[in-house]
């Protein structure tokens, strides 16, 4: 049992590709910690760093107070769960998963009580004999996860494991893996690409794009105050509407503001800009708005209708019916943000922006009550929640923010018992974000 | 697992445990057959071939079996005949009377004084077996670690193994004859042996066989699970690679087994030969020492010649079977 300390760790591959650069990540004993991003943005590396699969080009790897750059992987004490499984192909269940603990010499019937216990909490009794080509994809997985468990691991890596199981499959698997995790207790790290598996199994969710470690927090966090366009845009399904605006009003703090989106305008309480008191810097000026799909809404579900500046009209081009809700797709003439990239590739005086404002139209998403009556192909006045609007700086894609303590790194929750997500406390420990 | 109640269309369901798939092994074995039968019965008009091409290329084929095939059934016809017959008669028919069992009974006795066929089929298993297992085991070896270690040299040093693989053995006889004569190894079994448990051939194999057949994640999981090495080698590894120490194998006694050129020279001992040297010497007396009576001995006596080797395929078949990594990797 030992806390996983990264530290500037940075991987450059021969040819010079950087795959992980200066990562900074701490993972508490009994912590679950999940390193989500796009596929090829190294997570996958960094993972193979802390197993020590992968040679660390630069950077220090601390379990507890010890150094383990240099310590082979069967030395270091880690258990991993593969993305494939990995399983030892002629070996029963029980060889599998009683693998380890031959190789290190635990006597035969201690090593069956453990591979047996094992096999109790993840529900695999019955397949002790079974070969890995008898058992479902499910069962393989589990195996996967007995083979991890039955050392008693210090720290626990697991490679995107549920995602070569079917969607219903994953959703029950996930909870199953963190009951295991909670068992166990070990420094959990664990990678995926899935950022809703992200948000619902970490204590703390780390974002990480082209290398780099864009936001560590905790799931709440991380939605609800993302650091930058991309973190914005990952984490949320359907993720954040982003459009280029521009900000006017009054300097003084007691004035209201207008954010004006294409041919619209938004009125800002005086109370969001004392709030985030750098968002004064950009009076007069172009930045990137964000709105979340359940920040709009159709005004007839709400119990007053919109003031002015509070609503936009937008055309519907569809609506998708979920049951529980309806996901509205609808054009406003506003031009749209989509990533960082996209960003970066334009030319960033204001004055060329507003002209493409003008000119552009572009799509966004919706997430209004299930009986709402909008429908497509007409137009509809959707209700604006500008209290909770984000802003972006268009030049670094960086949150214009209430501080910038803020968008700090936060530590992990008190104890290594499941804290709740979003309840960790900020603090400028461990990693820090940074723009891309 | 507990049974737990399904409600289904509003009727509750009892499911005890889980479904399993079913285990036994045959059962599983015959599907599998079937399996590959469907998918590899595609109908001839679904190849999008015209029907005269497919004729065509059907009739190469045939060609091709009959001049592969003529040799032998003329060995199997004509080792039934007598020494007289072998000359007079057609050749690829059977001629009375029927003597293979005569001829077969003369090539193991003291036909030239020596009872020396049996002594060479000796010799050529020895030489075989040993040669063909060292090989397969050094090329084993040697594929897995260039296949799954990359160490300082290695892309190199796999460049010498192919180019090892485009010299002849007959180009290399010559300068180890004179290497032997040197080291005292003329007239000795391991100068046979030792060239023999070299084989590019088989590293090369191996070496494409382990990448697909051994991912680098069944050896990462068992490093972490704390296997050593030569654990992971020989316990996870080496069961995987089995159809392709099979093709070494196999290639490699064959390659030992039909090897003329190199006991020719290193051996002037009538002891010491193979088959392929014996045979030969017996033909070039029935040819010019007026040992006429040796012919039918050496015609059955290359049949006897090929029936291991033809055996050995056949014993050797049932290890190429695929699959065995089914349920190890996930797609």
């Amino acid at each position: 049992m030992s806390t996983v300390t990264l530290e500037r760790l940075t991987k450059v591959y021969a040819n010079g590709v950087v795959a992980v650069a200066d990562l900074d990540l701490r993972v508490d004993d009994g912590e679950f910690v999940v390193i989500v991003g796009p596929s090829g943005c190294g997570k996958t590396t960094a993972l193979r760093m802390v197993a020590g699969l992968e040679e660390i080009t630069s950077g220090t790897l601390r379990f507890g107070d010890r150094v383990v750059n240099d310590v082979s992987p069967r030395e270091r004490d880690v258990a991993m769960v593969f993305q494939n499984y990995a399983l030892y192909p002629h070996l029963s269940v029980h060889q599998n998963i009683g693998f380890s603990l031959g190789n290190r010499k635990v006597p035969k019937p201690e090593r069956d009580a453990k591979v047996r216990e094992a096999a109790a909490v993840l529900g695999l009794t019955e397949m002790l004999d079974r070969k890995p080509r008898q058992l479902s994809g499910g069962q393989r997985q589990r195996v996967a996860m007995g083979r991890a468990i039955v050392r008693e691991p210090s720290v626990f890596l697991m490679d995107e494991p549920l995602s070569n199981l079917d969607a219903k499959l994953r959703v029950q698997m996930r909870s199953e893996v963190l009951r295991v995790h909670r068992k166990i207790g070990a420094a959990a790290l664990y990678v995926t690409h899935d950022q809703t598996e992200a948000m619902t199994m970490g204590d703390r969710v780390a974002v990480l794009r082209d290398g780099v470690l864009q936001q560590v927090s905790g799931p709440r966090e991380l939605y609800e105050t993302p650091t930058n366009v991309f973190v914005a845009t990952f984490i949320g399904s359907p993720s954040m509407n982003l459009y280029e605006a521009s900000l006017e009003g009054s300097t003084d703090a007691s004035g209201d503001a207008t954010v004006v989106l294409g041919s619209q305008r938004l009125a800002l309480p005086a109370e969001v800009l004392k709030q985030r008191p750098q968002l004064a810097a950009f009076l007069g000026r172009g930045l990137i708005v964000g709105i979340r799909p359940e920040h709009l809404s159709d005004p007839a579900f709400s119990p007053v209708p919109p003031e002015a500046g509070h609503s936009l009209t937008a055309d519907v081009d569809y609506v998708e019916v979920l049951g529980s809700e309806q996901l509205v797709h609808f054009t406003i003439d506003a031009r749209r943000v989509r990533e960082e990239s996209e960003l970066r590739e334009q030319p960033g005086t204001a004055a060329e922006q507003g002209e493409i404002v003008a000119a552009s139209v572009s799509e966004g998403v919706a997430r209004v009550d299930p009986r709402s009556a909008i429908r497509a192909h007409g137009r509809a006045v959707l209700g604006v929640d500008t209290e909770r609007l984000h802003f972006f700086d268009p030049d670094t894609g960086d949150a214009i923010s209430s501080s910038g303590a803020a968008t700090a790194a936060v530590l992990p929750g008190a104890s290594g018992a499941a804290p709740a997500p979003g309840t960790s406390e900020p603090s400028g420990a461990g990693a820090s974000a940074s723009s891309g | 697992m507990n049974a737990v109640t399904v409600i289904r269309s509003g009727r509750p369901v009892e499911q005890a445990a889980p479904p399993l798939p079913p285990a036994e092994p045959q059962r599983r074995g015959r599907r599998r057959r079937s399996r590959a039968d469907e998918t590899e019965d595609i109908p001839v008009a679904y190849y999008g071939l015209r029907r005269g091409t497919v004729a065509g290329i059907t009739a190469c084929c045939v060609v091709f079996a009959i001049f592969t095939l003529i040799p032998i059934v003329w060995i199997i016809i004509n080792s039934t005949k007598t020494q007289a017959n072998l000359f007079e008669t057609f050749g690829f028919w059977f001629a009375a009377p029927i003597v293979l069992g005569r001829n077969f009974s003369l090539l193991f006795q003291n036909v030239d004084g020596y009872g020396t066929y049996f002594q060479w089929f000796a010799n050529t298993a020895l030489y075989a077996i040993l040669g063909g297992c060292g090989a397969t085991a050094l090329a084993a070896l040697a594929g897995y670690g260039f296949a799954r270690f990359s160490f300082r040299g290695s892309k190199v040093l796999f460049y010498f193994v192919i180019a090892a693989l485009l010299v002849p053995v007959t180009a290399i006889t010559l300068p180890l004859y004179l290497t032997y004569a040197k080291i005292g190894l003329i007239n000795s079994i391991w100068g046979m042996i030792l060239p023999s448990m070299v084989s590019p051939v088989g590293v090369y194999l191996m070496k494409v066989f382990v990448e697909v057949s051994v991912p680098r994640e069944l050896i990462d999981a068992a490093r972490l699970d704390g296997a050593s090495e030569l654990r992971i080698f020989f316990r996870l590894a080496l069961p995987l690679m089995v159809p392709g120490l099979m093709t070494v194998l196999l290639l490699s006694i064959v390659g030992v087994w039909n090897n003329y050129f190199l006991p020719l020279i290193i051996f002037s001992q009538n002891q010491l030969y193979p088959l392929t040297v014996g045979l030969g010497l017996w033909s070039q007396r029935a040819q010019n020492s007026g040992n006429a009576e040796l012919f039918p001995l050496v015609v059955i006596g290359g049949l006897v010649t090929i029936i291991p080797l033809i055996a050995l395929f056949l014993v050797l078949q049932r290890y190429w079977r695929s699959g065995l990594l089914l349920g190890s990797i996930a797609n």
